[in-house]
């Protein structure tokens, strides 16, 4: 399922003194199976930009496809609800939506809304649970006992159960602790790898958008000022930070590092493993790599 | 050295079907000290913040904030007065309809003539350099100069103490750097103390002292650089490690041999250099 904008402009509040061109003439592709991170400053357009991909924001102007579905501007009410079964949307902070009396029943909300069967749900309910990696001794506790980090992982299966082919997450790791934050991100690595399933990502980390993407698009001002592999996009460390965007930790710590040796050269390290080759390379007299 | 903070024998829990979420708690703060307090959700961390402006009352042991026991309710607001606590999300704590009206609701909320919340506005949106923002609404704000604006509401009151509660969790990293640095300039000029609850460990090396809290204790405190020694501690209560620390693990697993001192990147860079420049 192949997700790709075509001219696409989002004007909010239009013909007010509000009116605010929130995405410009944006084109984009996201391949089907694809890990694509979404960078941005604040205001860039990146929530804008994934609230288009299930119709929770409709296009001023432009063409959206999403496999099958194609939303245009102006054009009436699609059958979104079909839409959202495709695309799942875990929005920041999903544990605040969590609202049942156990954890199982609200994972199946998610499903039973879709017009799934109770034994079905609770199928689907069970295998998302175990996906998150949340114990069956937990299931029919309360969702509002659990950690942070947990609540959350709850609330991403009742997205999961779903079974969507595409999943958007808005900034999944914000506010968890680096345990938290290193589980939340290997669980979507994992569903990406092993289910095939096309992940978007909004993310502020840098790092995070280097480590697991596969595409990174760079957002600023409502348009897109670059898409392309993480490689390529934070080998351009000036032209990030002209739009208030740093380059991962691992490339700050070489370019500190290379401006001392006095070698002018950008080198693309994501990893620790990586950046200590880079370093060991450094040391030894500075041979061509990567 | 003035202790402003001195808490003894703190314990407290939700309910009593609840376990405790705070153990019996003992440290102190010194007067004009940056205090970072660690842990991992759900370590109690939060919990033993509201402990220290009396939002949460002890259930055994006592808090005393410039020697006022929060517990006495005669003094309560004495202690409020004393800290200012800013919260994690930007859109949570602003009540005003513009930036100005914003900062003098607590001022106006502890009764200060209008002459003085006239100078004392200015000078607080000035020493978070939001002046030039003074009649904008809070919609036209970044969530870094949200919780700048935040800052200043508290800063106008005159605290003695200003507790972050991962304040900066929720910002982008430009944000992040914002409310770093105006918050440093308060501690270091004006001689606020700040206790910060954070996740950001590249924020917590630069403070003069941490204290880690695992399962509603203090399990270490001390010096930044002594206690990032412990690394195998850290990483088993779910706590990362700064990348300093990190890549100079990684470099010594491989064959480099680094000292075991550097915590700060800057460091680390002068030390590999020595190394290039010395072969």
């Amino acid at each position: 399922m192949d997700i790709s904008f075509e001219h696409v402009t989002h004007v909010y509040s239009p013909k007010t003194p509000f009116e605010k061109r929130a995405l410009d003439d944006v084109s984009i592709h996201i391949p089907s199976g694809s890990f694509t991170s979404i960078i941005g400053h604040t205001g860039s357009g990146k929530s804008t930009l994934v609230q288009h991909i299930n119709g929770i924001l409709k296009p001023s102007n432009g063409t959206i496809s999403i496999g099958d579905f194609v939303i245009k501007a102006n054009e009436k009410k699609q059958n979104l609800k079909a839409l959202r079964e495709k695309v799942g949307f875990v929005f920041q902070y999903p544990e605040h939506q969590l609202f049942e009396e156990t954890i199982i029943k609200d994972v199946c909300f998610g499903p039973m809304n879709f017009g799934v069967s109770d034994s079905e749900a609770t199928k689907r309910a069970e295998e998302s649970l175990k996906l998150v990696g949340l114990p069956s001794s937990f299931w029919h506790r309360s969702p509002f006992d659990l950690s942070g980090g947990q609540m959350r992982r709850v609330a991403i299966a009742g997205v999961l159960a779903i079974r969507p082919q595409a999943i958007i997450l808005d900034e999944p790791t914000a506010g968890l602790d680096p345990r938290g934050r290193e589980e939340i991100l290997s669980l979507f690595k994992d569903l990406h790898k092993n289910l095939n399933m096309t992940i978007i990502m909004v993310t502020h980390n840098m790092s995070d958008a280097a480590n697991y993407s596969d595409q990174v698009i760079v957002m600023d001002g409502g348009k897109p000022l670059m898409a392309d592999t993480p490689q390529n996009v934070f080998a351009q460390a000036e032209r990030l930070r002209k739009v208030g965007l740093d380059i991962p930790e691992s490339m700050e710590f070489l370019k500190m590092l290379t401006e001392k040796t006095g070698e002018r050269r950008t080198i693309t390290a994501f990893t620790l493993d990586e950046t200590a080759d880079a370093i060991i390379d450094i040391l030894n007299g500075g041979k061509e790599h990567v | 050295m003035e202790k402003i903070i001195e808490v003894s024998g703190l314990s407290y829990r939700y309910t009593e079907e609840h376990p405790w979420v705070l153990k019996d708690i003992n440290f102190t703060v010194n007067k004009g000290e940056w205090l970072s307090i660690v842990g991992h959700n759900g370590s109690g961390k939060s919990t033993l913040a509201k402990c220290l402006n009396g939002l949460i009352l002890p259930q055994r042991g006592i808090v005393r904030v410039g020697g006022y026991n929060t517990a006495d309710e005669k003094t309560i607001w004495d202690v409020r007065r004393l800290v200012g606590m800013v919260f994690q999300n930007p859109d949570n704590q602003f009540v005003g309809a513009t930036v100005q009206d914003d900062v003098a609701f607590g001022m106006e909320n502890h009764g200060l003539p209008r002459e003085e919340m006239i100078k004392r506005l200015s000078e607080a949106l000035r020493l978070v350099k939001m002046d030039s923002f003074a009649k904008s609404e809070p919609h036209r704000l970044s969530g870094g100069q949200k919780q700048r604006v935040a800052i200043a509401g508290i800063v106008a009151l005159q605290p003695l103490i200003i507790i972050m509660d991962e304040a900066t969790s929720m910002l982008d990293p430009e944000g992040r750097k914002e409310i770093i640095q105006t918050v440093r300039a308060l501690n270091k000029e004006h001689h606020l103390t700040v206790i910060s609850i954070t996740h950001d460990l590249e924020e917590a090396i630069h403070s003069d002292r941490l204290l880690v809290m695992n399962d509603g204790q203090i399990i270490r405190e001390g010096q930044p650089r002594d206690i990032f020694k412990s690394t195998d501690l850290l990483k088993k209560i779910g706590l990362d490690l700064p990348f300093a620390i990190k890549l100079r693990n990684a470099l010594r697993a491989k064959g480099v041999p680094l000292k075991d001192t550097a915590l700060f990147q800057e460091e680390l860079v002068d030390e590999l250099w020595t190394f290039h420049s010395n072969m």
